[in-house]
């Protein structure tokens, strides 16, 4: 089945709802003058509504306290959003948070640099993360990561809509382009002036993901607490 | 379950690849008539707007604030919330009552009204609404000029060669942001190189922008983004006032510009308060005539695959454009991003605007093919001029652009690369090789041109920022390098800024610096026989489609 | 599918939050009617007189004097042409709101208006005042100061009402510095 938006839309309220009604089930012949138990799909009111689920507990991915002013001019903050990992696991692609965030730190320390992973909670957008992130950054460098995948690599002292590379297009970034994403960060930190990493361009990604996009980055705007500091995160491979 | 043959064929259509979703209004997944819209309202005391769409003043955000003081004629305004919405729905579409008579009573509507009254009309009717009410009276298009490698030489040979085809308006942005100043000069010298009068923009970070349009390396900007929800607007960085301030800092520097918005951007970006998208864009627009800004680019735009996945989408999306028009706004009428895998949807989706007519009925069309497209695609490009062209000339439809002669397109293209060579050499920034010159010439694609050292490339960039490089060291650079006369076109669109004639609302120039707008052309539609009617030297040139065959031939 | 989509509407109806929106004093509209006098021998100008560049040609003056006419290439390449010559005046915007308003736009009017005011200030110092315009950028202090400036450096009175209008609202809507 072709049909990605409606199977994504299931999968979100798969969260929120148990469903029983399996849609691959063998058609009847019979005639419907039965109602057919299956089509009542009894909501079982256990699970929370998105933004009202409480964070997964992981031991890969654990809070430290609050986010502290980094110094050290040879680190590199990783800021993820508020859905990132303990609320959704996967980008848009289905690249699982756990590896993405391995593929950057890896990047990161690849050139000789730390990866210091936060998390933010005051916005659920790119670039604003990317610019607080960078405040935190001892090097002045920062990535930030939402939960569908698009990414940044942002300077502090830019504007917080202005970078040094984003990448909008989420379906497009492969766990190389992640990984190339920390390498060319650290560069950055380091003064040197890295090329850029190879833009991909499928001009058809958009069309096919935008939907589910904007589903996702609906269910991560539901996490976000407006004033709430951003928290140290350690994360563990 | 076992498979019928026929839909198993049918799933495998392009339009299958399409996202589609149900309406989902809580979240704002719904084009117009949404459930949760307010009921249009108004009520004004001692002059003040204290209710609004049925919120009272104490209960404004940022927006209702900003439309209620600066976006609503008042003086009519009880008068038309009063006045059925069948009766102005109809006298939008019916030919016999002029647009200037309209516009009175549209710009003392609320956004919720201005709802009601399109969701009146059925889609013929909103073209024809549209027919009429766009602000100038001569249609146009807007060209894209990008690639993926950001190059320099191939930006100039395609934004000359767009020029050639008739774009009056062109737009470039960048695959990396620090290449911006590069690519706004080289898409002005190829634009003034393929067609005198050609307005370029560069379209960027809003504060690097103006600043790139203070140096004169670009003459109007367009990416100047409006929402329709307060969260919205401050993840977008900006509020009200903010934009407000930013459009009379273009227009102080002579600068043209106006807003973006587009239903969808409110859900894309996760606060759409459960409206729909229509409503929301309807604040973005009155945003815009608050701001006294001249124009809007809108119509889904960037997010259409938003408005596109709902049922009535596209038809809202005519909507959203006619709304502009109503608040007698230049219309950048979208159709600028990559929409559907089926071409047959695609035109689907040209076809309101571009049968209409509007003040650009693409906002825009990619002049290169869409894997150099660095907005993520255009619902048409460079492949599709063909198919463009008979399409105007089957149609008699001026849909803004011409066809031309493959050895003209090869003459101009070489001659802004080589006037972009002579720049760069000018100015002191990295060279630009005669096989690149060659490359650009003759290349469809990025992938048709040589490597150059980004690096390099990005640091000269920012040291031209630095040394304070204006539009006047690239005026003396062209003509000391012989290009006279591309140096007197790029000198003629910095004279034009101290003139401020296209400032006004729908401004173009042809190609003698002549301004065209909605103030000496405007919309006087009035039924058959009046408004715009293909003729002339341009329907010649229309007709004159390459691949026609000339009987006399045989 | 129709079920699930009535499960999600249940799903979101449970989940909308209540109205948290602040019910502050009204505030008065503060949308100032600019006076613009004429620019030329106290006659509006109006559509006909449109566009001044070929209608006009001897209203259009550069801020340093220069004519439009003067800007030619020969002028050019002997530098007797700077930037500061290729920008546009107070009075040719004052103009061009007025051929805006004779046209029927009075809101592309007030923004000639304020534009014509901001001409006086240097390029980097009117990003500034943009940036700090922004959400959270300025405490409401910051923005009255800057107001004050538009005001008393800069005569830009227009200006000046805008941002206090703003600072009056971004107070209301908590878009101060530290509000996010």
């Amino acid at each position: 089945m072709a049909d990605v938006d409606v199977a994504l839309l299931r999968k979100i309220v798969q969260e929120v709802i148990k469903e029983t009604n399996d849609a691959s089930q063998p058609i009847s012949f019979k005639s419907e003058d039965q109602p057919t138990p299956a089509t009542e799909a009894p909501v079982a009111s256990k699970k929370v509504p998105a933004g009202m689920d409480a964070p997964k507990q992981l031991d890969w991915f654990k809070h430290v306290g609050p986010a502290k002013q980094g110094t050290a001019v040879d680190e590199v903050v990783v800021a993820v959003l508020p859905g990132f990992a303990e609320h959704l696991t996967e980008n848009m692609t289905g690249l699982s948070h756990k590896d993405i965030l391995r593929q950057v730190t890896a990047g990161i320390e690849e050139e000789g640099l730390r990866a210091r992973v936060i998390k933010v909670y005051r916005t659920a957008d790119v670039s604003f993360a990317g610019a607080e992130g960078d405040k935190l950054s001892g090097s002045g460098i920062g990535i930030a990561i939402q939960s569908k995948g698009t990414a940044i690599i942002h300077q502090r002292d830019e504007e917080p809509l202005s970078n040094l590379e984003l990448f909008p297009q989420a379906p497009v970034l492969t766990l190389d382009t992640y990984r190339a994403i920390g390498v060319n960060a650290a560069k950055y930190a380091k003064g040197e002036s890295p090329t850029p990493v190879p833009t991909v361009n499928d001009q058809m990604a958009r069309v096919q993901y935008q939907a589910k996009s904007a589903l996702m980055h609906i269910k991560e705007t539901k996490y976000v607490v407006l004033g709430k500091q951003a928290e140290e995160i350690q994360v563990s491979f | 379950m076992k498979r019928q043959k026929r839909f198993e064929e049918l799933e495998k259509r392009p339009v299958h690849l399409d996202g589609f979703v149900k309406e989902w209004p809580e979240e704002g997944f719904v084009a117009l008539e949404g459930p949760n819209d307010p009921k249009p309202s108004i009520k004004i005391e001692n002059g003040v707007v204290t209710e609004l769409d049925s919120k009272q003043r104490d209960e404004f955000d940022l927006i209702d604030m900003y439309i209620a003081d600066h976006g609503i004629d008042k003086s009519r305004a009880v008068e038309v919330m009063n006045t059925d919405s069948y009766k102005l729905a109809n006298m939008l579409c019916d030919p016999n009552v002029p647009r200037e008579d309209i516009i009175p009573l549209t710009t003392a509507m609320t956004p919720a009204k201005a709802v009601d009254v399109i969701s009146k009309l059925n889609f013929v009717e909103m073209m024809m609404a549209t027919q009429k009410m766009r602000p100038r009276r001569t249609p146009a298009t807007q060209a894209h000029v990008t690639n993926l490698k950001d190059n320099p030489v191939q930006i100039a040979a395609d934004a000359a060669d767009a020029a050639l085809r008739g774009f009056p308006e062109q737009e470039t942005t960048t695959a990396v942001g620090r290449y911006a100043p590069f690519n706004a000069i080289s898409i002005m010298i190829g634009a003034q190189t393929g067609r005198p009068g050609v307005l370029t923009q560069c379209s960027v970070e809003e504060a690097l922008e103006l600043s790139l349009g203070m140096r004169g390396f670009t003459a109007y900007a367009e990416t100047i983004s409006v929402y329709g929800t307060e969260q919205v607007f401050t993840d977008g960085d900006d509020t009200p006032w903010s934009k407000g301030f930013l459009a009379s800092c273009y227009a102080s520097r002579g600068l043209k510009m106006r807003f973006t918005s587009g239903s969808g951007s409110e859900v894309m970006m996760g606060y759409a308060e459960g409206k729909s998208m229509l409503y929301l864009e309807a604040r973005c627009i009155y945003i815009t005539k608050a701001s006294g800004v001249q124009g809007l680019q809108n119509g889904g735009v960037s997010c259409i695959g938003i408005p596109g996945s709902v049922p009535s989408g596209i038809r809202s999306v005519l909507g959203e454009n006619l709304i502009c028009m109503m608040l007698d706004l230049e219309c950048a009428s979208a159709n600028d991003q990559a929409f559907s895998h089926s071409d047959m949807r695609r035109t689907e989706r040209l076809l309101g605007q571009f049968l209409a007519g509007t003040d650009y009925v693409s906002s825009g069309y990619s002049s290169v093919p869409n894997e150099d497209n660095m907005f993520a695609g255009s619902n048409t490009d460079a492949m599709d001029y063909d198919d463009y062209y008979v399409m105007q000339r089957d149609l008699k439809i001026n849909g803004g652009i011409v066809p031309v002669k493959e050895e003209d397109v090869i003459k101009v293209r070489n001659k802004a690369a080589k006037a972009l060579q002579t720049v760069f050499e000018a100015l002191g920034l990295p060279k630009i090789t005669d096989e690149e010159v060659e490359a650009a010439t003759y290349a469809n694609t990025s992938r048709d041109m040589p490597e150059r050292n980004m690096v390099e490339d990005m640091k000269a960039a920012q040291d031209m920022m630095n040394r304070g490089i204006t539009g006047l060291d690239i005026v003396k650079g062209l003509y000391n390098g012989g290009f006279r006369d591309v140096a007197q076109a790029v000198l003629s669109l910095l004279q034009q800024r101290i003139a401020g004639d296209f400032l006004q609302t729908s401004a173009i120039f042809d190609k003698d610096w002549n301004v065209i707008s909605a103030v000496n052309d405007k919309n006087d539609y009035e039924g058959p026989g009046t408004g715009y009617r293909v003729s002339g030297e341009t329907w010649e040139k229309i007709k004159d489609i390459p691949m026609a065959i000339d009987p006399s031939d045989f | 599918m129709s079920e699930m989509e009535d499960l999600v509407a249940k799903v979101m109806a449970d989940m909308q939050n209540s109205a948290t929106k602040s019910t502050d004093a009204p505030v008065n509209a503060g949308s100032t009617t600019p006076t613009a006098s004429a620019t030329t021998d106290g006659k509006e100008l109006g559509r006909d007189d449109y566009p001044l560049f070929s209608k006009h040609p001897d209203m259009i003056k550069s801020p340093t004097g220069k004519s439009v006419t003067d800007i030619t290439l020969e002028n050019v390449v002997n530098d007797k042409i700077t930037a500061d010559d290729l920008r546009i005046t107070p009075a040719t915007l004052k103009a061009q709101g007025q051929i805006a308003k004779s046209a029927g736009r009075t809101a592309i009017q007030g923004n000639f208006d304020r534009a014509s005011e901001l001409t006086a200030i240097p390029d980097k110092r009117l990003l500034e005042m943009y940036g700090s315009l922004r959400p959270y950028r300025s405490t409401k202090q910051e923005l009255l100061d800057m107001a004050d400036e538009l005001e008393q450096q800069y005569n830009a009175k227009i200006c000046a009402t805008w941002v206090r209008e703003a600072a009056k609202n971004y107070e209301l809507r908590k878009k101060l510095k530290g509000d996010n």
